[in-house]
């Protein structure tokens, strides 16, 4: 019973949350820049009015360039399966799933990039390879990160990962390196401020809104939607590093631990707002060091961990 | 053991036979005939000792020196060549349309196809003498007919060139491999790999020495950084099979060694393990490093390779933690990951070298930055080089996954021994995961500029070419192979059963399973993600194509308001590779020409940029420099000996004399 209502509030987070992620982030925005800005469920409209349209493609394109945004989408969803969002649940776990979701959210990164080269635009080729590079260097925090919570928490699942069993400390000194980690890889994988900017409108700036340039219709409300998903996807999980309750214990803690998770992702989405509103995007030059600083949190978690588990004999 | 006689004398007779009968037709049907029957014959022994039978062995006797060769095909050697004879034969089935003009035409191509079985013949060998005399036969043997095999071309100086580095090389690693076995015959004054055994399982500086030295030379073999400068040469200029080949099946040789030795070894000492770990964790990620850069197709994919065999070493590494300290999980995780990884490798790459050599069939070129736009034309290879790439990239759900999942899973296993001593593991965990992204870009950029937008040169595509049925055949048995072991994960765990089990046993008692520590449902839950992943696409794809609208016009590519682009004006590899070449600037080595515009009325410029070698650069270097290097040197060193000098001097020669005398 408890196992369906979790799955039932995590689908619904998934599928829905993005939308209003999203609303919030403008809203936060708009507000800051002194207007009243939309609805928070205008994602909604926007999404649908797209579905609607007939969509043209270019005359370079194959076969490639009307099935990625599909694939883009099935990745997010699968591997929002195996992401918790409350501490102790996902859907689907089991040993090392956190590795098959670092490569199945790879595939679909890979299906965007081929997509894009699919249309033979040089700034669709530019998107695609800054997009590479710099997922690319984000990927060993995101994996690093994970290694370490596993090894801290002596289990080798997803959700279970997040609940380190160290002293105070140790769990809090991790909970936050890793999560200012993840948070940066947040902010790369779902293409935000200041990794990329998605509200530009110079080709040469940007990273993942150049990569849809050709995109229309029902294939830019798709590819947009998952990107909306993977970003709040990332929340859920930092949300859920960053949550005191689980999921494993009573039905009270249940409650607090959704709860908690839910305020928590409106926080996030909130502060990406907030990044957005008060600073610009760095150069591309300085990206790799923002992706370095998600490394070395990491690495820094490690060494605790290290240290927490006693000197090599 | 007659089956497997007889599959040798089939392809012996196979191979002179091709050799002597008139019209290249004739021999080439011969040898696939005389290839396809030793295969047949040989797979009847060898499959069942893979899957679970007992061992064969029997002693063949002979002259002096040799005295007596102890043949044994225990599942170690049956896993090999059950891989590798078929494959091989697979290429040679490309090569039927690969060198189709050359079948046409005057040329003898008999003697191409007699080295191809003389390649099966010292598989034989390889995998099944315990006698180091024979194993170092079998070795040149293969040496000599690939390097004979990769220069078919003969008449290019460059082909010539690279095929004299790769036989250079491959002695040098020849050197080191005759040193270790001179130790071990000092010590144990025999020839018989039994023998080695008792002397390698007793701990010793000798045993280090020799361990050193033969990871070394089968590093060499396999082309683990830094002794890969041979790779990238011979693989781009050997015919597309045997570049396919090289890469995917005999090179596996060195991690045979590799693998042969550690068993020999029984309980490696820490350190070993650390080492190969070490080495294992540079190669994949220099040789991934390198792959993001290169123009050259066939290069791109070599490099890869070495990456590959680093994934794979660090399994062997970890196997060997595991059996230094008694985490049969450790073992069977680390030798089971990366020995499923040999033929995960040898799958996809066989079938993108493959790709490769069909797109310079069709195009005759195989420089990235002049192609583009091929999956309009090549129906087939498209799709095939794209699924191969996915799984040269560790994507779910394809085979390559399969093999880095369990190598992660290693990584993760707690190691109560190590305490903290375990932090570098993990930081290979966060290198596997850099090399994916990597390797993501750099197959990304592979296809994308060679099968997606418009050609670049279009003179370089030839309207009247058309794909090889002998070349697409095996490139779809390939595919069926990675898609089998991606799909069906119990499957590659079973493959890997029998060779792991040969580990385990190193450590626990004789009769512990496998399955005790490794269960199958561990990799039975990666069917269950391709299954939703699967079923969610599926949904996607009808409720996309059946009810949402669909594309009823066509338009040319945003140009963001420029309206006379042209196919020039297309993204570029070096254009796609350079923010991540600027990351790691420091570590690759370019070459520029350039001859830039000047003057108000100039003349034609050129700019052409080239990622080379670095450790080519640097030898080359060594050896033009190597005088003056010298001479440095040798100035520092006084005239009239001093007394620090003459000191100095003395207790080096001492310590020598003591390590060695210990």
């Amino acid at each position: 019973m408890m196992f369906y209502c979790l799955l039932v509030f995590h689908l619904a987070i998934v599928l829905i949350a993005p939308i209003f992620s999203m609303g919030l982030i403008n809203r936060v925005k708009s507000l800051w820049a002194g207007r009243r800005g939309p609805r928070l469920n205008q994602t909604w409209f926007d999404l649908v009015r797209l579905l609607h349209k007939t969509p043209v493609y270019s005359v370079t394109t194959s076969w490639i360039f009307p099935i990625a945004p599909l694939v883009i989408l099935a990745t997010t969803i699968t591997a929002s399966l195996l992401s918790p969002i409350v501490p102790g649940f996902a859907p689907l776990g089991f040993r090392g799933d956190f590795v098959a979701f670092a490569y199945i959210l790879g595939l679909g990164k890979l299906f965007l990039m081929l997509g894009a080269l699919d249309t033979g635009s040089a700034f669709e080729g530019m998107g695609a390879s800054r997009e590479a590079t710099y997922s690319a260097l984000a990927e060993p925090a995101l994996l690093l990160g994970l290694g370490t919570l596993a090894w801290a928490s002596g289990s080798q699942s997803f959700q279970d990962l997040v609940m380190p069993d160290g002293s105070w400390f140790n769990d809090i000194a991790l909970r936050i390196l890793i999560g200012v980690a993840l948070m940066v890889v947040l902010l790369i994988e779902s293409s935000r401020v200041p990794a990329d900017d998605p509200c530009t409108h110079l080709e040469l700036t940007m990273v993942h809104e150049v990569m849809i340039l050709d995109h229309s219709g029902p294939e830019l409300a798709i590819v947009q939607y998952a990107s909306a998903m993977k970003m709040t996807m990332f929340a859920g999980i930092v949300a859920s590093i960053l949550n005191p309750f689980s999921a494993n214990s009573g039905p009270l803690s249940i409650v607090l631990a959704v709860i908690c998770s839910v305020v928590l992702i409106s926080a996030i989405a909130i502060f990406v707002g907030l990044i957005e509103s008060v600073t610009a995007r760095l150069r591309f030059r300085a990206l790799p060091l923002f992706t370095m600083s998600a490394f070395i949190a990491v690495l820094l978690a490690l060494v605790v961990t290290a240290g927490n588990q006693g000197v090599s004999p | 053991m007659y089956f497997l006689l007889l599959g040798v004398i089939t392809l012996l007779v196979g191979a002179v036979l091709t050799v002597v009968l008139p019209n290249n037709r004739v021999r080439v049907a011969v040898n696939l005939a005389s290839q396809a029957i030793a295969c047949c014959l040989i797979l009847t022994e060898t499959m069942p000792i893979l899957f679970g039978g007992t061992a064969l062995s029997t002693v063949l006797e002979w002259s002096y020196p040799i005295e007596k060769i102890n043949l044994r095909v225990d599942a170690l050697g049956a896993y090999f060549l059950t891989f590798s004879l078929p494959m091989t034969f697979l290429g040679s089935l490309y090569a039927v349309g690969y060198l189709a003009h050359d079948i046409r035409g005057p040329r003898h191509v008999g003697l191409h196809f007699a080295l191809l079985s003389m390649l099966q013949f010292s598989y034989l060998i390889i995998y099944t003498v315990q006698n180091a005399f024979a194993f170092l036969v079998g070795w040149e043997i293969a040496a000599l007919s690939a390097w004979l095999l990769v220069i078919w071309d003969h008449r290019n100086q460059k082909i010539r060139f690279a095929g004299f580095n790769y036989l250079v090389s491959t002695h040098l690693g020849l050197l080191f491999l005759v040193s270790a076995i001179m130790i071990m015959h000092g010590e144990t004054n025999s020839f018989q790999f039994l023998d080695f055994q008792e002397f390698l399982r007793r701990p010793s500086i000798q045993r280090n020495i020799a361990f050193v030295l033969l990871m070394t030379s089968f590093g060499l073999k396999s082309a683990f950084f830094p002794f890969h400068s041979w790779l990238p040469r011979a693989h781009s200029a050997a015919p597309a099979h045997v570049s396919a080949l090289m890469s995917g099946v005999i090179h596996k040789a060195g991690l045979f060694g590799m693998l042969k030795f550690i068993l020999m070894v029984g309980k490696p000492d820490l350190w070993m393990g650390w080492y190969l770990i070490g080495v294992s964790v540079v190669s994949a990620f220099m040789g991934v490093l390198y792959t993001i850069s290169q123009r050259d197709i066939k290069r791109l994919l070599g490099y890869s390779s070495t990456e590959n065999v680093g994934i794979a070493g660090i399994g062997f590494g970890m196997g060997c933690l595991g059996l230094a300290t008694d985490q049969p999980v450790l073992t069977a995780l680390g030798f089971g990951g990366g020995i499923l990884h040999i033929v995960n490798h040898a799958l996809f790459k066989c079938l993108l070298f493959y790709g490769a050599g069909a797109i310079y069939r069709f195009t005759h070129t195989i420089d990235l930055e002049k192609l583009g736009g091929l999956s309009k034309v090549m129906r087939w290879t498209a799709p095939l080089f794209l699924l191969g790439s996915f799984a040269s990239a560790a994507l779910p759900p394809f085979n390559g996954f399969l093999s880095e999942f369990i190598l992660y899973l290693g990584l993760l296993q707690p190691i109560p021994e190590l305490g903290s001593g375990r932090a570098p593991l993990l930081l290979v965990i966060g290198l596997l995961a850099l090399v994916g992204g990597l390797s993501a870009l750099s197959i990304t950029r592979a296809y994308g500029l060679i099968f997606l937008g418009v050609p670049r040169d279009p003179h370089y595509v030839d309207p009247k070419a058309k794909e090889n049925p002998y070349m697409i055949a095996p490139m779809v048995i390939h595919l069926i192979g990675i898609l089998v072991i991606g799909f069906v994960p119990a499957m590659g765990l079973r493959l890997v059963e029998a060779p792991t089990q040969m580990f385990l046993q190193l450590s626990t008692a004789p009769d512990t399973h496998l399955s005790e520590h490794v269960p199958v449902s561990l990799v039975q839950s990666l069917t269950l993600i391709s299954a939703v992943f699967g079923a969610i696409l599926a949904g996607l794809l009808i409720l996309r194509f059946a009810v949402l609208p669909r594309c009823d016009r066509r338009h040319v590519t945003w140009g963001c308001g420029y309206t006379a682009a042209n196919a020039r004006m297309q993204y570029t590899g070096s254009s796609f590779s350079h923010p991540m070449v600027t990351v790691f600037w420091d570590i690759l080595t370019y070459l520029t020409r350039e001859d830039l515009p000047k003057n108000v009325f100039p003349k034609d410029g050129h700019y052409d940029t080239h990622c080379v070698d670095s450790v080519e650069q640097s030898m080359f270097k060594l050896l033009s420099d190597g005088e003056s290097v010298v001479t440095r040197i040798m100035r520092r060193i006084p005239e009239d000996t001093r007394f620090s000098c003459g000191l100095g001097l003395a207790s080096l020669v001492l310590w020598v004399m003591l390590i060695s005398l210990r």
